[in-house]
């Protein structure tokens, strides 16, 4: 009953806001027919209509339901779709008293049509805060049950024996429990590096190659190689590291005599590097197109060569573009999932040696929240507190990132006046 | 310092070497990541291309009384452990809806099971060296094959790998990218005309715009929490629904939206806005009449981007619980579903072989799709951007 | 444009409002959570279910036990799971909270055993380990001249010289895996008990690079065992029954992991699977009580019934018929039934 209820009840409100902007339509039209100069034009008198009926009943249903839930209360649909209707029906009496030659029907309209542009935008803040609160309030359990300063200095990832707890004996378990998240970012920030050592070199080399060298041809038909890569999702790229790379590696590494683990930190590294090379060739494309021409004209006429142009001219001024694009691209890398939760291992691991597996910080996040334990645990609580560092490092690049390339820009705004 | 014109030449010589080589080294780099490009198409095709093969096999099935109590009964016994269990299952309802099939005999061609499809393509397989030796015959004799796979397209998830199909995912993937479009559109172009042409330069403004930066680089499997925390556990929205997987990867869709279609605003001349303002127009007025249809295709073209990323996403949908196991296609918005990022990792973590194969494949359809999707966003970028 | 995006705006919180109306009224479609280990038995049987009656198609979500008691214990609301799958018993805890939420009476059903078999590619000769042996080669600390040290094997020739001179490297389950629970409960806990040193006070498998953390239900396993042919893996035994010509188990305690061993409790790292099931929905989901018929039948949990076929090993005849009984008579555990085990 109730699923046809809310189709029915939204049929029925479309019909009224039409209904309303008619009435607003007509009845301005017969004014204005009459000889009487509006101040608006009868279409715009009836989208008034329409919003001050149509548009205030869902804006208050919404608020009242808003409210209900942060109350924790049940909500008694009925009496919403009750009160909607009659805030629809009381906003259609009221706004056809203003459907007169002296009321600025524009400029209402613009008013709440601002309104809503500003509250659309208002969603990517509470997008933000909602990571937060669903991050910290977990967390905080965390914290409660584990140090904070533990948590961030510990080189001991031992979330401990959970099996004592179902033996009744989580007292001594708990003891147990070690939960210093440094090789799980050593081996997140292992994997990164891998990463940038393949993309930026790749990326950026490709992005000199385009910008400086390539005749139009060659760019229109890299293009779309760089397009296509970066539109493979992630998983598929996991499925190819786990299945082809980590085999290949370790082949590789025992023709030299070093021993791999099947889940080697490389390999997901390296894909990784791939999935990034066009994310970063694209941003560094940009930057060195941002470089101003006159700075190349001016150091050819110097009569250097291209070479040392792009190297003493070009580059240095693309700098902190291209350390901005990196550094995007590095928090990009951190918080990637799926390829590692195919690819790399799940042993915490404390090592420089990118042959030895390797896990890392989202592949604890989704395995623990995936897992077989019981969700009060701290175990389970670690994956928030894991979230939340995350997040505080991508913030943290991402704005230094911002900052950089703020600068950058700035900086040959000023030059081209 | 002296230097005679000989030095200055060979010097030249030099510097000029290190320009080509320079330009070698970046030619070099651009060439690798098409290499690495063509290694992975290269893999997955070598890989997945026969999952859009199906071994079958034509035998007698008797319709007896018997078999519709025990189907296995229904063929001979040599057979028995190589027909898929799926075809068994059926006998029973088939009798039931066709009378006539009672007491007859008919010679029909009937899906294998996995490892004899394993063996006809020539993986590993578990088959008994007699079992092989009854297949070879048969192929021999015209009687086992391998034909195009239409099963994988029109089936949902199976238990058995010959059975495998991708049909429920697909549904799945196409209603989450309706909800997901359906919020993130409006509210991103919103947004965006919000920033670009309305808002005033103060503190408020900064701050959404640095947030939505921000955002879009936060990690996809933090907005997977964020499902899981407001989304299911406070507005109650069912868990593993589309409407969750939409919700949710609207939200990470959304900053990519935005930015673009910022982008795309900004491009528009402002002699157009001057135009508009100079006839009287409001400012609503000059962005709906005239800004907007301008920047149409470049706000498309943004979108299609955005889609086609959140059509590849898997990370959050796994902590919302969009990974069920998924037999029939089901078309509704608040039950359960699986999209095709997820029937891939599901897939690629089952014990059974044959499920790589059915991976690659699943990998191969989902890639033709976001690269056709992509295409149509460059076509659409390529053919109606203006450019002023 | 104006209309566009009023009509979009409008259709956005509609959805939204929606949401909440739909989730409290969709019925009759039975949900099922929990454990990735049972995972695929119950898919088999959903996807039978679906095959062969006229019900709506059960959901299944791979969980974990954890997250899928948590799910099942929310309360007793349509849009809660009715049945969560296990390859653990429920906790006390886990049992408290799902009493205080409302959900009072919890059926569990046992459906069978899932042997943990310690196996290698089959490239090799096939090895018999004790118990003893394995908590020497993969213990945090091991007993030596009355004293706890850290682990010094490297090899399984170090620990005995009957054994290969092979390096110790053994792929096993993560901290988060029930698999990994159980396999430190009955092996290496229950090896330690006998060591004079420890006096029952085992705690961890070590962390020094010889046991790697691998995910658990993942068939790179298999591969990777293929291709390392040092190195063993902890998993089900129905990775063995998928995987028979690549894999080799190991025999512990001179058990080899057959059926008939893991059943009769000789092979001795078994333990069992359940599924629990939310008494309340038994009148309101239709489905409910034909699915769980179809889980308990022969057809499915029998020796030769379709799940054994997939790795699942049957519990002994009686145990199953009084298994039965219980489960589809629907009658519910106490808490002191979870309190003993």
């Amino acid at each position: 009953m109730l699923d046809y209820l809310l189709p029915a009840f939204i049929v029925l409100m479309a019909g009224l806001g039409t209904i309303a902007f008619w009435m607003g339509r007509q009845r301005a039209a017969r004014v204005r027919a009459e000889g009487t100069a509006m101040r608006s034009q009868p279409g715009q008198y009836g989208w008034f209509m329409s919003l001050a009926s149509v548009g205030a009943a869902t804006a208050i249903i919404f608020l009242c339901w808003l409210a209900l839930l942060i109350t924790g209360s049940p909500v008694p649909l009925y009496s919403l779709y009750f009160i909607g209707l009659a805030v629809a029906l009381l906003g259609m009496g009221l706004a056809l008293r203003y459907v007169r030659p002296d009321f600025h029907a524009r400029s209402a309209i613009e008013g709440v049509i601002r309104f809503m542009l500003a509250g659309a935008a208002l969603i990517s803040i509470l997008t933000t805060l909602g990571i937060l609160v669903s991050v910290i309030s977990e967390a905080i359990r965390f914290f409660s049950m584990y140090s904070f300063w533990d948590f961030i200095t510990g080189t001991q990832w031992n979330p401990g024996a959970s099996f004592l707890e179902a033996a009744g004996r989580s007292s001594s378990a708990s003891s147990q429990a070690q939960f210093g998240s440094l090789p799980l970012f050593a081996g997140t920030f292992m994997i990164t590096l891998i990463a940038m050592l393949v993309a930026i070199p790749v990326g950026l080399g490709s992005a000199i190659y385009m910008v400086e060298f390539a005749p139009r041809g060659v760019r229109q038909a890299f293009k779309p190689v760089l397009e296509i890569l970066a539109g493979i999702p992630t998983v598929v790229y996991g499925f190819f590291a786990a299945i082809t790379v980590s085999p290949l590696i370790v082949d590789i590494a025992g023709f030299f005599g070093l021993e791999a683990s099947y889940t080697n930190a490389l390999s997901p590294g390296i894909v990784m590097g791939i999935m990034i090379i066009p994310f970063i060739s694209s941003l560094s494309d940009d930057v060195l197109h941002s470089v101003p021409n006159s700075l190349r004209q001016g150091a050819l006429a110097l009569g250097i060569t291209k070479g040392e142009m792009i190297r003493n001219v070009v580059l240095p001024s693309a700098t902190p573009g291209i350390i901005s694009a990196s550094l995007l691209a590095v928090s990009r890398a951190l918080g990637e999932t799926m390829i590692v939760v195919m690819a790399a291992g799940m042993s915490p691991n404390l090592t420089a040696n990118p042959l030895e597996t390797m896990t890392t910080v989202t592949v604890s996040i989704v395995s623990s929240l995936t897992g077989d334990l019981s969700f009060g645990s701290a175990h389970t609580l670690s994956a928030f507190a894991l979230g939340l560092v995350l997040f505080a490092v991508t913030l943290l690049l991402n704005l230094v990132s911002v900052f950089m390339i703020n600068h950058f820009r700035e900086k040959y705004r000023l030059n081209t006046i | 310092m002296a230097q005679s014109f000989d030095d200055i030449t060979k010097q030249l010589g030099k510097r000029h070497r290190r320009t080509r080589r320079l330009k070698l080294t970046c030619m070099a780099a651009m060439v690798l990541s098409a290499v690495f490009l063509v290694v992975f198409l290269g893999d997955m095709v070598n890989r997945g291309w026969s999952a859009f093969q199906q071994g079958r096999m034509q035998i007698e099935v008797s319709y007896t009384e018997q078999s519709q109590q025990m189907p296995l009964t229904a063929v001979d016994e040599q057979y028995r452990q190589l027909v898929s269990r799926g075809f068994f299952r059926q006998i029973p309802q088939r009798m039931e809806a066709d009378p006539e099939l009672l007491g007859t005999t008919r010679t029909q061609w009937v899906i294998a099971r996995s490892s004899v499809d394993q063996y006809l393509k020539g993986r590993e397989n578990s088959l008994s060296e007699q079992q092989r030796q009854l297949i070879d015959r048969m192929v021999e004799q015209g009687n086992a094959k391998l034909a195009f796979n239409t099963t994988f397209f029109t089936t949902g998830d199976s238990r058995m790998a010959e059975l495998a199909g991708i049909l429920s995912a697909a549904l799945g993937t196409l209603l989450t990218i309706i909800v997901t479009m359906a919020i993130c559109f409006p509210i991103g172009v919103m947004t965006a005309v919000y920033l670009e042409e309305f808002a005033p330069d103060n503190r408020f403004t900064r701050l959404i715009e640095v947030n939505i930066n921000n955002l879009a680089a936060v990690p996809s499997i933090l907005f997977g929490l964020l499902g899981l925390a407001i989304f299911i556990s406070f507005f109650g929205v069912p868990r593993s629904s589309p409407l969750v997987g939409g919700l949710t990867l609207s939200l990470m869709t959304l900053p990519m939206i935005i930015i673009s279609t910022r982008a795309a605003l900004r491009s528009v001349p402002d002699s157009i806005r001057h135009a508009a303002f100079g006839v009287g127009c409001t400012r609503w007025q000059v962005v709906s009449d005239h800004v907007l249809p301008v920047s149409i295709p470049g706000i498309l073209t943004g979108s299609i981007i955005g889609l086609a990323q959140a059509m590849g996403e898997t990370a959050p949908l796994i902590i919302v619980g969009m990974v069920a196991f998924m037999p029939d296609p089901s078309f509704s918005l608040t039950q359960a579903a699986t999209v095709l990022p997820a029937q891939v990792y599901s897939w690629a973590s089952l014990p059974n072989q044959a499920f790589q194969e059915k991976t690659a494949g699943g990998i191969l359809v989902l890639l033709a799709v976001l690269i056709t999707l992509n295409a149509a966003a460059v076509l659409l970028r390529n053919r109606f951007e203006r450019r002023w | 444009m104006k209309k566009t995006i009023g009509t979009a705006a409008v259709l956005a919180s509609a959805v939204m409002a929606s949401s909440a109306v739909q989730a409290s009224s969709n019925s009759s479609q039975l949900r099922i959570v929990g454990s990735s280990t049972v995972y695929p038995f119950a898919s088999y049987v959903v996807e039978e279910f679906a095959a062969t009656t006229q019900y709506p198609t059960p959901v299944l979500e791979s969980t974990g036990s954890g997250g899928g008691i948590k799910l099942f214990c929310a309360g007793t609301g349509m849009d809660t799971p009715s049945i969560t799958n296990a390859s653990r018993r429920m906790k006390v805890e886990e049992f408290e909270r799902c009493q205080s939420n409302g959900v009072n009476e919890i059926t569990e059903a046992t459906i069978g055993y899932d042997g943990i078999v310690f196996a290698e590619s089959s490239v090799n000769e096939p090895i018999n380990l004790t118990r003893e042996q394995l908590f020497l080669a993969l213990a945090a600390q091991v007993p030596q001249d009355g004293e706890l040290v850290a682990n010094p094997y490297q090899s399984w020739s170090d620990i005995d010289s009957s054994l290969p001179d092979r390096e110790i490297e053994v792929y096993g389950p993560p901290t988060t895996s029930g698999t990994r629970d159980a396999f430190e409960e009955l092996v290496m806990a229950a090896a330690s008990e006998e060591m004079s040193a420890y006096g029952g006070e085992y705690t961890d498998i070590r962390s020094d690079g010889p046991y790697i953390d691998a995910g658990e239900n993942d068939n790179l396993i298999v591969q990777r065992l293929q291709e390392n042919q040092n190195a063993f893996g902890i998993f089900g035994y129905s990775f063995l029954e998928e995987n028979p010509n690549a894999l080799t188990a190991a025999t512990i305690n001179g058990e080899a992991p057959t059926p008939e061993a893991i059943s009769s409790g000789d092979y001795p790292v078994s333990r069992s699977l359940f599924f629990y099931v939310k008494d309340a929905h038994v009148d309101s989901v239709d489905a409910l009580r034909p699915y769980v018929e179809l889980f308990m039948s022969d057809q499915m949990i029998a020796p030769n019934g379709y799940l054994s076929t997939i790795g699942l090993i049957p519990l002994p005849e009686s145990l199953r018929q009084q298994e039965r009984e219980e489960v589809t008579s629907f009658t519910p555990i106490e808490l002191s039934d979870l309190q003993e085990g």
